[in-house]
């Protein structure tokens, strides 16, 4: 989408996104347009917490931090594109009816004889006191509500790479109002509706797995199965800050992404190998494997 | 405060929300502007240049004159008491309820206690709570002794309706946990009066504290304190004599909390240099919680004396034999 500046009249170019800084007069512009279900009007904003300067000392200790596997051209890296951008997600929640059944592993104690074989040769029969499992099966119903679900709405950024920069600190939440992103890259909504609020809903459900897992009593549990109605379910649009960097650390490899929350400075991205450092660190990671075993077959008792 | 019903697990909204407290809902915004497609700067109310959001201010901010836009206030606003409960235990009631709560400290207690102990101030304060009721549908899982074979323990689960009623839970900095734990169930939240209400006549004029969390972080503190009563109300339930393990998950519907201030005397005394303090409930005067010296001579001394007995009962063992 193509519109003129409110400020000096130059052409703006709407790609994908919602804001745009004039090239010739450094207004910031907001496209206002009516909500569709493509494109819809986020509900919510989380604003930005730390600023490019901050975005750029976390990014250096990330590195930092990865030199002993990276390759050693990350050091000298330049960051060629530095961007925050209000990346398009959806917020869902929902009421979690779950029936699940499980076997529940009880302890107890039970005395057994075993035959002992001396120093000398001689044998004698000692008892001793062994702690066994009694599996019983448990089913029952599980309920609660599932929150703070965010999900991305861009196919810039799949689902995985999002789910490393969680979680956003949601009590910071506000209504989304332009005035939050004027200046800033707001990202257009590129996935359907449909399609986050089914990954939302698969990850509620693995939500729902966690809580089970730990409300099942026992010393012990197995074969947790169950199966979760959900109801009552709110998806809400809602942009999250987050610092987009382009890393370059070679002139003939294309730059690496790495991704950074705007709020907490959780970071993903990938780092590029060096194979023969991670080779060496696999050998002396062997050699002391190796040391340990020795050492253990070493002083370890003869067999009777 | 309460300004609407949430509509998933019809809990209070207040002035504000954004989403739901109890269920996550969002609420919904009031106005829907038609709007036709345009680029638009948004600009500064004083100089009216552009403004972009600013880090630093966490509001938008024009580059040129500086003016920050005070549109955009941070919706997690720190709570306020609504209710007080007025104090029916004035100063010379608690400060006599102390000397009588030092006079019982018992056998390790210096002797002298009740007589040299110093008052050195004595404070009343409303002290921060929430107040907070809810119809829950809670799912337990537990083990207990009934059905049990080769282990002690059998696995049990189900699910029961529970109501809450008036559970106090406290948000206060000046006292801790265990203390207001301790003052609870002897409040009557029957005589609680709105905060800005006259002081009834004879009472005296107590600091209110402000509530040690946002409202966000608060409705999550109410909630595992309901989750950890649930867990103590599900006990009769169990099957059994004994149970161990016990996990409830709590499907609130229709919570309500207060935001209540409930009285207490704070005491400062000093006995021989050090200081203590004790808290008079602010209902009830013969309430009194606190800490004490303890006269350690007294505890050497029944130490020895035991020493003592079993050294002479070892003794005459030893000589009998």
């Amino acid at each position: 989408m193509r519109f003129e500046c409110g400020q000096c009249g130059a052409a703006l170019e709407f790609f994908r996104v919602r804001t745009e800084v004039c090239p010739y007069c450094a207004s910031p512009s907001f496209l206002e347009r009516p909500a569709s279900s493509v494109h819809p009007d986020p509900t919510f904003c989380l604003a930005f917490t730390g600023d490019a300067a901050w975005a750029k000392t976390r990014l250096q200790r990330w590195i930092g931090r990865r030199m002993i596997i990276a390759d050693p051209a990350l050091r000298h890296a330049t960051v060629e594109e530095l961007r925050g951008v209000y990346l398009p997600a959806y917020l869902y929640s929902a009421v979690a009816r779950t029936d699940y059944t499980a076997s529940i592993g009880e302890h107890y104690k039970e005395t057994e004889t075993y035959t002992k074989t001396h120093d000398d040769g001689t044998k004698t029969t000692e008892t001793r006191e062994v702690t066994r499992t009694e599996y019983r099966p448990l089913s029952g119903e599980h309920l609660g509500y599932i929150t703070d679900v965010v999900v991305s709405a861009s196919i810039g950024l799949d689902h995985a790479t999002f789910a490393r920069l969680q979680p956003f600190e949601l009590r910071q939440l506000r209504r989304y109002s332009p005035t939050l992103v004027s200046g800033w890259i707001q990202e257009e909504f590129s996935r359907a509706a449909d399609e986050c609020m089914r990954v939302s809903r698969s990850d509620a459900v693995d939500d729902v797995g966690d809580q089970l897992r730990s409300f099942m009593p026992g010393d012990s549990h197995a074969d947790l199965h169950w199966s979760t109605r959900v109801e009552w379910e709110s998806l809400d649009p809602v942009l999250v800050p987050v610092w987009v960097f382009a890393v370059r650390y070679r002139g003939d490899r294309a730059p690496i992404r790495v991704v950074i929350n705007g709020q907490t400075g959780a970071i993903a991205g990938k780092v590029p190998l060096s194979w023969w450092k991670v080779t060496l660190l696999a050998l002396a990671a062997a050699a002391v494997l190796l040391a340990i075993a020795l050492l253990v077959l070493h002083f370890r008792e003869p067999p009777p | 405060m309460t300004v609407d019903e949430c509509t998933r697990c019809h809990g209070q909204l207040e002035h504000g929300d954004l989403r739901c407290a109890v269920c996550a809902l969002p609420v919904e915004a009031l106005e829907a502007v038609e709007r036709t497609t345009r680029a638009q700067v948004l600009r500064c109310m004083e100089c009216n240049a552009a403004v972009a959001f600013s880090v630093a201010a966490q509001a938008p901010r024009c580059a040129f004159c500086g003016a920050t836009m005070a549109i955009e206030q941070l919706v997690d606003p720190l709570e306020v008491a609504e209710a007080r409960i007025p104090f029916s235990v004035d100063r010379d009631t608690a400060a006599r309820a102390l000397r009588g709560w030092l006079g019982k400290r018992g056998f390790f207690a210096p002797k002298t206690l009740r007589d040299e102990a110093v008052l050195e101030t004595l404070t009343p304060l409303c002290w921060a709570g929430w107040v907070c009721s809810a119809q829950a549908t809670v799912a337990w899982a537990a083990d207990s002794d009934q059905g049990s074979k080769r282990s002690a323990w059998a696995p049990h689960a189900g699910q029961i309706p529970m109501r809450f009623e008036a559970i106090v839970v406290p948000a206060s900095r000046g006292l801790s946990l265990d203390e207001c734990k301790l003052l609870v169930p002897y409040y009557d939240l029957r005589r609680a009066v709105p905060v800005a209400s006259e002081a009834i006549p004879g009472e005296e004029p107590a600091m209110i504290e402000s509530f040690d969390a946002q409202r966000s972080a608060a409705r999550r503190h109410v909630q595992r304190s309901i989750e950890a009563t649930a867990k103590t109300r599900v006990e009769p339930h169990i099957p059994g004599r004994r149970f161990r393990n016990v996990h409830v998950a709590c499907l609130l519907q229709g919570q309500t909390t207060e935001r209540v201030a409930l009285p207490a005397w704070v005491l400062a005394y000093r006995y021989r240099g050090r200081p203590y303090r004790a808290i008079v409930h602010g209902q009830r005067p013969e309430m009194v919680f606190g800490r004490s010296p303890v006269d350690w001579a007294k505890v050497a001394t029944l130490v020895a004396s035991v020493l003592a007995g079993i050294a002479v009962v070892v003794a005459l063992v030893l000589a009998y034999r």
